[in-house]
C-alpha cells in the first residue's frame, strides 16, 4: 500500500528523478542556457544530500512496496556516498561538457546513474535489485562512450557494454534461480532456504550471482574491461563509475549476504576470500606495469574492490559487526581519495611524465595528489588507513581460515602496492618538468573539488568514530 | 485407435515438467554464452546475448508457472526483464554507430586500442 509515508521515504530518488528530466528538458528547450544546466545539475546531488541527511538525522525508518524497499541508516549512508560523489562528478563535468555542447544529456546519464545506485542500496527484492543495477549501469555504458573526440571513448564504451551486458544475464541467471530454490524473490523469504546443505539449483544461483557482482564490482578474473572502460571514459565519468555504483553494489550484496543468505555464511564467505585474493594480486601487479596514469588508477580500484571483499571474507562470528563498519568506512574513505585522485588528471593530464616536477610548477595540486596516492597506499591519519585497518581488525576477530588468509594477503598488497603509487610522488618531487608540457589545464570548479578531497581525505580521522557508531545501529546484523 | 496410440497421445497432451522448461532454458543459455563467446561481430554478440536473457526468462517464467508459493509474480518480474533488455539493446547498437564511425568496423578483434 502506498501511504505519504512512501512518498517521504523515497523523496532523495524522487527529488533526483524529477530534477534529472528537468535538466534534459531545459537543454531541449532551451539549448543555450549552459549556465543553467550546469547549476541545476549541480544543485541536484545537494538537494538530494540534504533530503538523505535529514531522513538520517531524524532517524526515518520504513519498509514499503511490501517488503521490497527498505529505508534504513545503512542505506541512507550509501545515498548519502552516492549523492556526495554524484555531486563532485558534475562539478568537474560542467566546463567539459559545456565545450562539446551536451551538457544536458551527460548531467542526465550521471544523475540517472546516482539515482539507479540510491535505489540499488533499498532494495530488498531480487528482481528490485537487478532492476536498480540495470538503471545505475546502462547509462554508464552510454557515459564511457560519451566522449566523441578521443578514439578511445566507444571503444571502451564497446568493450564495457558487451562484458556488462553477459555480466547482467549470468547475474540474472543466477536470481532467477534463486528465485526458482526459495520460492520467492524476497531476501526474508529466501534466507530461509538458504541454510545448511544448499539443493544443486540454490547452490548454482548463487555460483552465478557472485559472478555477476564480480564483474559489476570488477573482482579478478571478471576485471578486464575495467581499465579499457575507464581508460576510454571522461575523466568525471571514470571518477563517478569507480566509486558510486561500485559503492553502491558492495552494500547490496553485504545486504543479499547478511539478509538473505546468513544460513550460508561458510559458504559465501570462503568464495569472497577466494576472490579478495585473487583480486588483489591481480589488480597491483598489472598497476605496476602501467604508464598511464588514468590506466594505472584503473587497476587500483580493481585491488581496492580485492580489499573491500576480505571483509566480506571476515563477516563472521564475532568479527561480523565490525566487517560491516569496515565496509561502510572503507566505502567513504575511497570515494574521498579516488575521486580525488581522477579529478588530478583533469588538472595535470593521464601521461605519467606530465607529473614531473608538480611540486615546483603547482604545489598545491601536486601536495594534494601526493595525499590521494598516500592514502591510497594506507599511510596514516588518511582516509584509506582506517578502511585497511577496519578490515584488518574484522578479519581478525572472525576466526575462519579464509579470512585470515585473506587479511595476510591484504598486508601483502599493501606493501606491493606501494612503487606505483609513490612512483608518481617521486615523479612530481625529484624529476625535472617536461618542457612544453602545455597550459595548466582545468577549471576553478575541479580545482576546488581536488582541494576539497584532499583536505577531506586527510581529516578523516575526525568521522570515523561516528561512521563506526552509525555502523553499529545500521540495523543489518 | 489402437490403444497404444491413444496411450502416447495422452503422454504428449499431459503437462511437461518444471524440468523439461528448465533444460531447454539451460541449453539456449548455453548456445547463447557460446555464440557471445566465439563471434566477432558485435552485433551478432548482440543477438547472442538476447538469446541468453531470453533463455533467462523462459526459466523465470516456468519457475512463476510451476512453483506452489510464488504466486505467479513471475509473470510481472519476465516483463520487466523483457524492458530493461531492451533498453539496454537500444544504448548497445547506438555504441555499435558511435564504433563504426570512428573505424569503419564492429568487428571485435579490430577494436584494439588499448591493450595490457
Amino acid at each position: 500500500m502506498i501511504t505519504a509515508q512512501t512518498f517521504v521515504g523515497l523523496i532523495p530518488e524522487l527529488l533526483v528523478f524529477v530534477l534529472s528530466i528537468l535538466v534534459l528538458m531545459v537543454g531541449v528547450f532551451a539549448p543555450r542556457a549552459t549556465g543553467l544546466v550546469a547549476g541545476l545539475a549541480a544543485t541536484t546531488p545537494l538537494v538530494a544530500l540534504v533530503g538523505t541527511a535529514v531522513l538520517l538525522f531524524t532517524r526515518f525508518e520504513g519498509s514499503f512496496f511490501g517488503g521490497g524497499y527498505v529505508v534504513d541508516d545503512f542505506a541512507l549512508y550509501f545515498k548519502l556516498l552516492v549523492a556526495l560523489s554524484a555531486f563532485f562528478a558534475v562539478l568537474a563535468a560542467a566546463r567539459w561538457s559545456g565545450e562539446t555542447g551536451d551538457a544536458p544529456e551527460y548531467f542526465t546519464l550521471i544523475l540517472s546513474v546516482a539515482l539507479g545506485s540510491m535505489l540499488l542500496v533499498s532494495m530488498r527484492d531480487l528482481f528490485g535489485i537487478f532492476v536498480a543495477i540495470e538503471l545505475a549501469t546502462i547509462p554508464s555504458y552510454a557515459l564511457v562512450a560519451f566522449d566523441r573526440s578521443r578514439r578511445e571513448s566507444p571503444e571502451g564504451g564497446m568493450k564495457y557494454l558487451l562484458t556488462g551486458m553477459v555480466a547482467a544475464s549470468i547475474l540474472l541467471y543466477g536470481i532467477v534461480l534463486i528465485y526458482g530454490a526459495a520460492g520467492s524473490a524476497q531476501l526474508a523469504d529466501i534466507a530461509n532456504t538458504f541454510i545448511g546443505r544448499l539443493s544443486p539449483v540454490a547452490l548454482l544461483g548463487l555460483v552465478l550471482l557472485v559472478s555477476g557482482f564480480a564483474f559489476k564490482i570488477s573482482a579478478a578474473p571478471f576485471h578486464f574491461w575495467t581499465p579499457d572502460a575507464y581508460q576510454g571514459a571522461p575523466t568525471s565519468a571514470a571518477a563517478f563509475l569507480s566509486v558510486a555504483p561500485k559503492a553502491a553494489i558492495f552494500a547490496v550484496l553485504l545486504r543479499i549476504f547478511l539478509e538473505g543468505m546468513p544460513g550460508a555464511a561458510s559458504t559465501w564467505a570462503v568464495v569472497a576470500a577466494v576472490l579478495a585474493i585473487v583480486t588483489m594480486f591481480v589488480g597491483n601487479l598489472f598497476a605496476l606495469r602501467q604508464r598511464n596514469v588514468r590506466r594505472m588508477l584503473a587497476y587500483s580500484s580493481v585491488a581496492h574492490s580485492g580489499y573491500i571483499l576480505v571483509a566480506f571474507a571476515a563477516l563472521r562470528g564475532a568479527g561480523a559487526e565490525t566487517a560491516v563498519q569496515a565496509v561502510l568506512i572503507y566505502s567513504a574513505a575511497y570515494l574521498l581519495m579516488n575521486l580525488g585522485a581522477f579529478l588530478v588528471i583533469d588538472l595535470v593530464g593521464e601521461e605519467a611524465k606530465s607529473y614531473n616536477g608538480l611540486f615546483r610548477t603547482r604545489p598545491g595540486v601536486a601536495l594534494s595528489m601526493a595525499v590521494f596516492m598516500a592514502a591510497l597506499v594506507g599511510i596514516p591519519p588518511l582516509s584509506g588507513f582506517w578502511g585497511k585497518a577496519w578490515i584488518i581488525l574484522a578479519g581478525a576477530q572472525s576466526g575462519s581460515t579464509a579470512a585470515y588468509l585473506a587479511v595476510g594477503a591484504l598486508v601483502i598488497n599493501s606493501v606491493l602496492s606501494v612503487p606505483y603509487y609513490f612512483g608518481i610522488i617521486r615523479n612530481m618531487a625529484f624529476e625535472e618538468p617536461v618542457t612544453g608540457a602545455g597550459e595548466p589545464k582545468g577549471t576553478g570548479a575541479v580545482k576546488f573539488s581536488v582541494y576539497a578531497l584532499a583536505i577531506a581525505t586527510a581529516l578523516f580521522f575526525i568521522v570515523v568514530g561516528p561512521l563506526a557508531t552509525l555502523a553499529g545501529n545500521s540495523g543489518l546484523l | 485407435m489402437p490403444p497404444q496410440a491413444q496411450q502416447f497421445l495422452d503422454q504428449l497432451n499431459a503437462t511437461l515438467p518444471l524440468e523439461a522448461y528448465l533444460i531447454v532454458g539451460a541449453l539456449m543459455f548455453g548456445i547463447g554464452v557460446w555464440g557471445a563467446l566465439v563471434r566477432r561481430n558485435a552485433v551478432v554478440v548482440f543477438m547472442c546475448i538476447e538469446l541468453m536473457i531470453n533463455a533467462v526468462n523462459l526459466t523465470l517464467v516456468a519457475f512463476a508457472d510451476y512453483l506452489p508459493n510464488a504466486g505467479g509474480a513471475g509473470v510481472g518480474y519476465a516483463v520487466l526483464v523483457i524492458a530493461v533488455a531492451a533498453a539496454e539493446v537500444a544504448v548497445g547498437l547506438a555504441i555499435a554507430l558511435a564504433v563504426y564511425r570512428s573505424r569503419k568496423t564492429v568487428n571485435v578483434d579490430e577494436i584494439n586500442l588499448m591493450k595490457g
